[in-house]
């Protein structure tokens, strides 16, 4: 049997900032290629700092991070960024050329890809992202969020890595926009195999979305599992001052008539409520 | 510890206990004095006064230590001005001629007077900000009946100022996120990266200004016309008060002034042939050169 | 009960843009209620809330046609300032409602702009940092303090200057799960002890529901639907239609219904939603 050699191995990951202040203490994950993740906790617990880490802007104060086989601590931010791509939360710190194209090839120009190669990147990543060609030569600042979220994922994108953190995909994006987002993030996963780690807190995208919940809470891992069971433990949660949709907390409310407190849809607590009254 | 403009200040510092009136009124008068003073031995006493208070104040003095290649190359760019661009005179006495330019003493002199004037005004600058909050400048502001416009212009400069330098180490991470690596690249290509750093930073302060104006508009503030008679009430100014030695600090900085126009004037000293130290420097260079 | 907005047939373009950012509105809203307003991204309620304000016109160039009276005073006629005395707005961006070096100016700030003293400035002081917890927050600046923070700043700003009516504009799409909440309970003991004139634009349902007595759909500019809350979420077929997305609980309950399980209003709070499958459920067996 293949064994499952995990992509991102975290081990006992301590990180201080400079004026001491700890803000990751004793981390310890495996991360698998193809996973669709969560990352959620309260503001100050770490995730940010986390996937800084992840993807080599922060080099660990304790303890070891290995993605693809390369220790951070050994390696160069442009190695790691090639595997790790971290889009920031606000997509106006991260948008530098005048025009989508160039902004998009900026990092394969970074990683000194031959001119030929560049384009090929870029080409793909327009692609994959369906940004439409009339905004191709646009430039980044007159777009809508949406769009400008879009050229920053293609940005990434155009590095190639195999893991893609998004921080804050929804925020300020309304429902649809929302979806729209997440269900492009969903095929990267399904479609092309990227590993997707979203940090968000907004709790019925998670549930719709995400297949493991990483929780964190006062700089530390506090749950970890499959979305259904980290949603099921209220008192954890509780703990990270989160709460789990509405639908799972009616079903929690109710698990006595026989609800599962693990419940994360709508179309779950309709077939649960059927059996329940047939 | 305290967060002020230029470094941090210890919670237990005297400096605190000093109303921000007086800590402006040191920086204005005592940068004045240089102007009066020629003899660079007396610049150079009054610089270390200036250091001494840092650390009287519990200022951060490692922070200097940034200041060090400033001061380097300001006395640098002030010499070769003064030598290689100066003009000459008849009776300028050559000291050395060095790739075909000749070095007249008279320049040597003057820019060391200059640069030893300078520095001081420099360090009582660096010891203002760095012993004043946000707050300690528009209070002293608005206790000398600034308009108010001029105050809160200033404290939005230093507010925004405060954002922009948060986001420029976000955007110095974003570049780094897409492989940016300036190591053992040519001075054309960072230069060029670095460029680049304007732009995100841009789009954010337009991005914001707009909320931000509409922000001061809400709180039904607005810089001409009716709303600027308003009287304030300038509820921050009640929580300083003027305390005894306040008096004294104001009363000993005049008098100084005062005592160094009376003397610079009337008695002629801080004058230049009274250095010791101009003195010292001739008789060096006569002997090499003459 | 007094009308304290009135719009009629109001429409705003934008300069420079080719439709009307919202059109031919008519919307009155009466002195004491809560009013929750939604829509999708670019639907025109910004638009709206600034026009409310009286920063549109006063701040943006466009056409207007139609009339929007505030205290039965077209906007445009009161004088610089008078307006903000009776309407205050809070913005989305904490970082950029900021304006002042700490916290305790950024309160102070607007209770100066309208000409109070210094003794009434004080009591202002203390009641607003007693309603939103800021005591322990006054000396810091900006950067030392979070984004939830700053928000409940901005909040008590507006609240220091005790407008009679308060618009917060999306207030809460920037913080976390438990800042959010932090604001709306704020929003709460307002609503109890005070009698303002609330209208919150939000897409977080959740918290804004039970607190809401109205509320309103934006869609593309126009004004699709109005009414009580109850009443409003019972057309649930419509809200989707024109692009909203009602909190799972109803979307729960609107699924039954459709399936012709279940008739009755839909719960708006997870309490009563419980209570009522706990019925369903004792009733089916």
């Amino acid at each position: 049997m293949e064994e499952n050699i995990n992509y991102i191995q975290v081990t006992n990951l301590d990180y201080e900032y400079p004026d001491g202040t700890q803000a990751l203490k004793g981390i310890n994950l495996e991360i698998g290629k193809g996973e669709f993740i969560a990352l959620i906790g309260q503001n100050g617990s770490g995730k940010t700092t986390l996937s800084k880490c992840l993807n080599g802007l922060y080099k660990p104060t304790r303890g070891d991070i290995i993605v693809d086989g390369l220790n951070s601590k050994k390696s160069s931010i442009v190695q790691m960024v090639r595997r790790v791509g971290y889009v920031f939360q606000n997509p106006d710190h991260q948008l530098f050329n005048s025009n989508c194209w160039d902004e998009i090839a900026y990092g394969p120009h970074n990683i000194e890809l031959t001119e030929p190669e560049v384009v090929e990147r870029v080409e793909e990543a327009l692609k994959v992202v369906g940004l439409p060609k009339i905004y191709h030569k646009e430039h980044p600042f007159f777009l809508s969020k949406g769009l400008r979220q879009r050229v920053a994922i293609a940005s990434i994108l155009a590095l190639r890595p195999q893991v893609i953190i998004v921080d804050e995909p929804t925020t300020g994006q309304d429902m649809k926009q929302s979806l729209e987002i997440m269900d492009f993030l969903k095929a990267l996963n399904e479609e092309l195999g990227h590993t997707i780690i979203i940090i968000t807190h907004d709790m019925p995208i998670v549930a719709k979305y995400a297949k493991r919940v990483i929780a964190m809470g006062q700089a530390r891992v506090v749950a970890d599992g499959a979305t259904r069971e980290v949603f099921a433990q209220s008192e954890v949660l509780k703990e990270t001052f989160l709460a789990p949709p509405q639908i799972t907390q009616l079903a929690q409310s109710v698990a006595d008539l026989g609800f599962d407190p693990g419940t994360l849809t709508v179309e779950e607590i309709i077939n649960q409520f059927n059996s329940l009254t047939n | 510890m305290n967060k002020t403009l230029l470094g941090y200040v210890p919670e237990k510092s005297l400096i605190y206990a000093v109303h921000p009136f007086v800590k402006l009124f040191f920086l204005l008068v005592v940068s004045l004095f240089p102007m009066f003073v020629s003899a660079p031995d007396w610049n150079i006493i009054l610089m270390l006064v200036i250091v001494l208070l840092m650390w009287v104040s519990r200022v951060n003095m490692s922070t200097l230590k940034i200041y060090i290649p400033v001061a380097i190359s300001m006395g640098t760019i002030i010499l070769i001005s003064y030598t290689v661009l100066g003009g000459t005179h008849p009776e300028f006495e050559l000291v050395a001629k060095v790739w075909g330019v000749n070095i007249y003493w008279e320049r040597i002199r003057d820019a060391i007077i200059v640069y030893f004037r300078v520095l001081p005004m420099i360090f009582t600058m660096v010891f203002f900000l760095s012993t004043s909050r946000e707050r300690d400048i528009i209070v002293s502001m608005r206790s000398v009946r600034i308009p108010f416009v001029v105050t809160y212009i200033t404290a939005m400069a230093l507010r925004a100022a405060g954002m922009v330098l948060e986001d420029f180490q976000i955007v110095r991470q974003a570049e780094q996120a897409r492989g940016f690596d300036p190591v053992g690249k040519s001075i054309a290509y960072k230069i060029r990266q670095y460029v680049m750093y304007m732009v995100p930073l841009f789009a954010l302060s337009l991005r914001r200004s707009e909320e931000f104006t509409n922000a001061l508009v809400a709180r039904g503030y607005a810089f001409t016309g009716e709303a600027t008679k308003v009287k304030r009430a300038d509820y921050i100014l009640t929580h300083y008060s003027y305390k005894y030695f306040d008096y004294i600090f104001i009363f000993l900085v005049s008098v100084s002034f005062i005592a160094l126009l009376v003397l610079r004037y009337g008695y002629g000293y801080f004058s230049v042939d009274q250095s010791w130290l101009i003195d010292l420097l001739r008789n060096a260079l006569s002997v090499r050169g003459g | 009960m007094s009308e304290v907005i009135k719009i009629t047939d109001y429409s705003w373009k934008y300069i420079n843009t080719k439709t009307p950012a919202v059109e031919s509105i008519n919307l009155t809203v009466e002195e004491g209620a809560f009013i929750g307003i939604i829509g999708p991204n670019g639907s025109g309620k910004t638009t709206l809330a600034y026009s409310m304000d009286g920063l549109i016109p006063g701040q943006y160039n466009g056409i207007k046609k139609g009339t929007v009276e505030v205290f039965g005073k077209e906007v445009e006629e009161y004088d610089r300032g008078e307006l903000q005395k009776l309407v205050g707005v809070v913005f989305s961006d904490p970082e950029a409602q900021f304006t002042a070096m700490t916290v305790e100016d950024e309160l102070v700030f607007g209770m100066e702009n309208i000409g109070l003293s210094v003794p009434e400035i004080q009591e202002r002081l203390d009641w607003v940092t007693e309603l939103t917890d800021l005591k322990n927050l006054l000396e810091k600046p900006p950067y030392e303090i979070s984004g939830g923070q700053k928000q409940r700043v901005a909040l008590a700003a507006v609240l220091a200057m005790m407008p009679k009516i308060l618009i917060l504009d999306e207030p809460t799409s920037m913080l976390d799960p438990i800042s959010r909440m932090r604001i709306f309970d704020v929003l709460a003991k307002l609503k109890k002890e005070k009698n303002s004139t609330i209208i919150v634009i939000e897409h977080s349902l959740e918290n804004l529901i039970p607190l809401a007595d109205r509320m309103v759909m934006m869609s593309d500019g126009e004004l699709v639907l109005e009414d009580e809350t109850q009443a409003f979420f019972q057309k649930t077929g419509f809200l989707f239609e024109k692009g909203a997305f009602p909190p799972g609980l109803i979307q729960f309950f609107y699924e039954l219904n459709q399936r012709n399980l279940y008739n009755g209003d839909y719960p708006l709070t997870v309490a009563e939603a419980s209570l009522k499958l706990n019925e369903m459920i004792k009733k089916g067996k």
